[in-house]
């Protein structure tokens, strides 16, 4: 993942300064404006603190140590150390304060991302693996607000410094401050060029890593047929000379990198030499002090190392504006799946009316590839009802259409009488519950991921009510801590049977009034086969239903049930009537009891 | 890495030579200092001025040659330790891999490769720096004013103690920070994988506060952090400074006093600050040196491990060609580690030229007949042959010369199509790889490619079908000449119509040649010459498709159930 994401800064990297990112960032900074202004303030007086360094150490010169005033020097040292704990106070709080800043944009644009994905549509997770999403939520809003700490705020304040010393330095010897200037330009072609020409190396390096380790990854998962067709020696060549490419670009980052350092290091000297060269002449001169000329040369210091480093703050905020563009692409993704405005959505279905309705499907996930043509069927109130057919044939889409998790190319889903279009999100999918048999329990306690299902507060004796009529109590009541037992990652630590009773229980505390159930496509043994079973048949109780079978053992008991082929309800009946036609369930029913193990 | 110690040696003398630079730079303004107060006058100026750009200049040259010694020589260290390491994964077999996930493996690659570079690169740099720092600072100190110099690194040990102080305590908070970060991650991945059972539920607000209370605990604990990190580099301002004002007030007392001249207490303030980085950067210093080691070690345990296949021959893919083999299993019983048998005596012959399909419910063991007999894994002794050796005394290069296996997943490297199928191989010119590819029956579908036989495929390049790949990793095997050819449910992805033609066609391409056909199709199957039944690692039926049939057996079920199926499918 941090790989893609590296490939991602780069292929974007080259903006600098959008102003509607700029605009937009500081649309997400303007809760913490107060926080913003407050280091703000605090830049100039620490430059002031700052400054004041140097010219305590002209002074401690000229004024004491020249003239032999020990006393005068020890109260000149207790100012320093004021200015130095000054300093120190100073710094401490604006570091804080900037990462403080930083830290609640990061956290609200991490809650704004997470609350926009919670109101995607399911088509947009077909289409946006985890990892890139992961990538989104939890590295990409990072450099944003590196945007703010690395970035903006601290380019802001070497400005200050800069400028400040430059006005010291005028103030003090302007002859002297305009020979020491007569480097800048030097140092700033200096940084620039090597500057530039580091960023331009790590680009390489990071297209030339992402290369070596694509090669690798390939070469570890291809292996066996490395092994097999004996081709270790050319495999081998090939991942070297990635390698050697990965080499090269490094030792060239170096290469600039270094000189940089360097080429700034030995104009630092040369800055000093000057100073002492044209500064001497002046003491001699008595035009200049020796306290004079010690500060100077500390300014001179204070003035370099803010150049020297303007460069890697740029390239700091070229990476936040990448991922702030993808940030905010994300963000106006609006939701293609909402609840109607207007009149619509006032439409009050009539809830109590459960019946169910397809008229005249048509649905494809992905352009002209029909997964239903035309299918149409009706499920009257309190009907139980099976759905059965050949894998991939679209059960599982009747159930995602039902609830809203995709919507119709064509034609009308009808939830009581109401195309599902018209009513509220919410509202619907309380009234039509899709439950997986398969599905997945989160992290937490047993207590948590039953109590998830439950509108308010849940009696403690519902709770047990629900656990008992799923045929969980047993085993529930035999775990070390009960309903306290916390569920691993994908609930390892109960047994894949368990885990389904555990749903058909979650599904009684939800207590829907339509039930849409997708059978568990897994086997489990025998005796959990039979819990299973007794617990279904009271879920269903009293309860419209339509049960999506994946294997038909357990559709005997419907009331009708629906032969799904080729995207249309190709047969139906009860159970007796279509083994007596003698057709597609027929042989379905024949698959299904002569399946050997698989 | 022995063979780097001259350029290391080299590294250090500019180090060395850098450092003495550096420090004869207040050594000189000392001089020049003094001169301007002895009021000799601006004559003598000029010399201590070209002394001055004398010295940065070759300052700035030593260091420059120092960083692309050592640090040069740090990525040379991981360039061979990458090659090492590579050539070591390649002598892995199956087994290693089934057991070391691809991503752990590449994390050791590159975080624990990194880590030995700045190990041996920035880390020695670092190490013989600050001990050529010390050494001549303290030395010039010394040589200047001996109490001065106690004076001021006074405060020293009180400073590195404090420093490492905050050190760990960040690196405490950092470390809880981080851990907080998993666990938000965790919650993130939990609910995107899980948003099906989100939308079901209503759990939208459940969800959002959950990860509103994770999100929060991650800001506390980053501002925990923040609060000891945003001090530490004040806290190194602070270190400087204290160090400017002991020489200020006990120097300055000093050349009060007459002991001291006003140059030798700037050239002493020259020095100490030469010291602080060096300082600073100690525990930096000593954490990298540990972390490089801990890496260095994980790296050796991969590189040491005994490596089954390195031997590396150029067995020319047509030299065994010529001969067609037999096959013979001689009651091989095999159980992968920790796992109950997955072949259980099985015992049967296939005659050289003879075509046998081995049919079987999934986990019937039919896929590690396949990896035994291409010695992917190893199976016991005395019980697999091949053209009547036993393939455990069969030198891996020339067993793999004789055996074309193809594996099921169908594995494809991003490149050409044709080099896929040729793989570099001597002796698979252009017109082989096109016979291959025909047989494969896939030769057509490439010739539409827009670049033909020199389309790229994969992640940036074009993508083709599970069926398609499979078909290529067949040609890619055809293409070899193999005496012997082991199909591993090769064509689970290709249609069944598509199947039963390339078995016809391939019948014709290896005739004379020793073919094992693992499938789940009995179409296909039955146009071999013979049949084997497995189930749950047994031989249960041998035969041809009509015998096999009148038994009335496992697999004459499995025939009815494919009848059903397709009748099904066509309804």
């Amino acid at each position: 993942m941090p790989d893609a994401h590296e490939a991602e800064v780069d292929a974007r990297l080259g903006r600098v300064f959008d102003r509607r990112l700029v605009a937009r960032l500081w649309q997400a900074a303007r809760p913490h404006r107060a926080l913003i202004t407050g280091s703000a303030l605090l830049f100039p007086l620490i430059a002031a603190a700052e400054l004041a360094q140097p010219y305590l150490l002209k002074i401690a010169i000229d004024e004491h140590i020249l003239r032999a005033d020990w006393l005068g020097l020890t109260w000149v040292a207790a100012l320093y150390v004021a200015v130095l704990v000054l300093l120190y106070a100073l710094r401490w709080v604006e570091a804080y304060l900037m990462q403080l800043t930083g830290q609640r944009v990061i956290h609200d644009l991490r809650a704004e991302i997470f609350a926009h994905l919670l109101k995607l549509e399911a088509a947009f997770f077909d289409r946006n693996p985890v990892g890139r999403l992961m990538t989104r939520v939890l590295y990409d809003v990072e450099a944003v607000s590196e945007a703010f700490t690395s970035g903006l705020f601290a380019i802001l304040a070497d400005v200050i410094t800069l400028v400040g010393v430059v006005g010291v330095m005028l103030w003090l010897d302007w002859h002297l401050a305009l020979v020491t200037f007569s480097i800048v330009p030097a140092l700033f072609g200096a940084a620039a060029y090597f500057r530039i020409r580091a960023r331009d190396a790590y680009r390489r390096v990071r297209q030339r890593l992402a290369h070596l380790n694509g090669v690798l990854q390939e070469a570890l998962q291809g292996m066996t047929v490395i092994q097999l067709f004996a081709r270790e020696r050319h495999e081998y060549e090939s991942f070297r000379r990635a390698n050697a490419g990965y080499r090269r670009a490094l030792f060239n980052s170096t290469l600039y990198e270094a000189s940089l350092y360097a080429s700034v290091e030995a104009l630092g000297s040369i800055a000093l030499a000057l100073l002492i060269w044209y500064g001497g002449g002046e003491i001699v001169a008595g035009a200049l002090t020796f306290g004079a000329l010690v500060a100077f040369i500390q300014y001179t210091q204070r003035f370099f190392l803010p150049i020297r480093d303007l460069g890697a703050k740029y390239t700091v905020m070229q990476a936040a504006m990448a991922s702030a563009e993808r940030i905010f692409g994300l963000l106006d993704r609006a939701p293609a799946i909402v609840s109607p405005v207007g009149p619509a959505g006032r439409a009050r279905p009539r809830a109590a009316e459960s019946s169910l309705e397809l008229a005249g499907v048509w649905f494809a996930y992905e352009g002209e590839a029909w997964v239903l043509r035309d299918c149409a069927f009706r499920v009257a109130p309190g009907e139980r009802v099976a759905l059965v057919g050949a894998t991939g044939e679209g059960k599982s889409t009747c159930a995602r259409l039902l609830t809203r998790a995709y919507d119709v190319t064509r034609g009308r889903v009808l939830v009581g009488g109401v195309d599902v279009r018209e009513w509220e999100l919410a509202r619907l999918r309380r009234h039509v519950g899709v439950i997986f048999q398969d599905t997945m329990l989160f992290t937490g306690t047993i207590e948590e991921n039953l109590r998830l299902g439950a509108d308010g507060t849940l009696q403690a004796a519902e709770l047990a009510r629900a656990i008992e009529t799923a045929r969980a109590a047993a085993f529930v009541a035999a775990l070390p801590r009960g309903l306290g037992e916390v569920l691993t990652e994908r609930g390892g630590n109960v047994s894949h049977g368990q885990r389904q009773l555990l749903a058909i229980a979650r599904a009684l505390v939800y207590n829907p009034a339509v039930l849409v159930l997708d059978e568990a496509t897994s086997s489990v043994d025998a005796e959990s086969e039979a819990l299973i079973r007794q617990a279904m048949a009271e879920l269903l109780k009293d309860r419209t239903s339509i049960t999506i079978a994946h294997r038909l053992s357990t559709v005997q008991n419907a009331d009708r049930i629906l032969v799904l082929h080729r995207g249309r309800i190709h047969e139906e009946g009860s159970h007796a009537d279509l083994l007596r036609l003698g057709g597609l369930y027929a042989r379905l029913w024949e698959l299904g009891a002569g399946s050997p193990p698989r | 890495m022995a063979r780097y110690r001259a350029r290391y040696a080299a590294g250090a003398f500019c180090l060395a030579a850098a450092t003495l630079a550096s420090l004869a730079i207040p050594w000189t303004v000392q001089r020049a200092i003094d001169a301007l107060r002895a009021e000799t006058g601006a004559a003598g100026l000029g010399r201590y001025v070209a002394v001055i750009v004398a010295l940065a200049l070759a300052n700035g040259l030593a260091r420059l040659g120092s960083r692309f010694a050592i640090i040069g020589g740090g990525q040379r260290i991981e360039y061979d330790l990458r090659n090492d390491l590579y050539a070591s994964l390649q002598g892995f077999p199956p087994a290693f891999y089934a057991t070391h996930p691809t991503g752990e493996l590449m994390s050791r690659a590159s975080s624990d490769v990194a880590a030995v570079r700045a190990l041996v690169g920035f880390g020695a740099v670092s190490l013989f720096g600050t001990a050529f720092a010390f050494v001549g600072a303290l030395g010039a100190m010394l040589a200047v004013d001996p109490w001065l110099t106690l004076w001021a690194m006074a405060p020293y040990p009180a400073l590195v103690f404090l420093v490492k102080r905050f050190n760990s305590v960040v690196n405490e908070r950092a470390q809880a920070a981080q851990e907080q970060l998993g666990v938000l991650s965790a919650k993130v991945q939990e609910y995107i994988a899980g948003m099906s059972v989100v939308r079901a539920y209503t759990l939208e607000p459940r969800a959002a506060a959950d990860f509103a209370r994770e999100n929060g605990e991650y800001l506390a604990r980053s501002l925990a952090l923040a609060r000891t990190q945003s001090s530490v580099a004040p806290l190194m301002g602070l270190i400087a400074g204290v160090g400017t004002l002991v020489v200020l007030w006990a120097g300055g007392k000093a050349v009060v006093e007459g002991r001291l001249s006003l140059g030798a207490l700037v050239a002493f303030n020259g020095y100490l600050a030469y010291l602080t980085w060096p300082t600073i950067a100690l525990g930096w210093t000593l954490s990298i040196l540990r972390r490089g080691l801990t890496s260095m070690q994980r790296i050796h345990e991969i590189v040491g491990a005994g490596s089954v296949g390195a031997e590396v021959a150029g067995a020319a893919a047509g030299s065994a060609a010529a001969r067609a083999f037999g096959i013979r299993f001689e009651d091989l019983t095999f159980a992968y580690e920790g796992r109950a048998p997955a072949l259980a005596s099985v015992s049967f012959a296939v005659a050289p030229g003879e075509t046998v399909a081995i049919v079987g419910p999934t986990g019937s063991g039919k896929s590690t007949l396949g990896l035994l007999l291409a010695r992917l894994w190893e199976p016991p002794p005395g019980t697999t042959f091949v053209g009547d050796r036993d393939v455990t005394a069969i030198g891996r290069q020339e067993l793999r010369a004789m055996v074309g296996y193809v594996p099921q997943e169908g594995f494809l490297f991003s490149r050409a199509l044709g080099e896929n199928v040729a793989l570099g191989r001597e002796g698979v010119d252009e017109a082989r790889v096109r016979a291959a590819t025909a047989a494969a029956g896939v030769a057509g579908e490439i010739e539409q490619c827009p670049a033909g036989y020199d389309t790229v495929v994969g992640e940036r390049g074009l993508t083709l079908s599970g069926g398609q790949r499979q078909r290529v990793a067949l040609a890619r095997a055809l293409a070899g000449a193999p005496p012997i050819l082991v199909l591993d449910d090769a064509f689970a992805s290709v249609d069944s119509a598509k199947e039963e033609e390339i078995v016809g066609s391939l019948r014709r391409f290896v005739s004379g040649r020793t073919v094992l056909l693992m499938t789940h199709r009995l179409r296909a199957a039955q146009l071999a010459d013979r049949i084997v039944v497995l189930a749950e690692g047994r031989v249960l039926e041998t035969g041809r498709h009509a015998e096999l049939l009148a038994a009335g057996g496992l697999y004459a079920r499995l025939w009815r159930i494919q009848q059903l199926e397709e009748e099904i499918a066509r309804a």
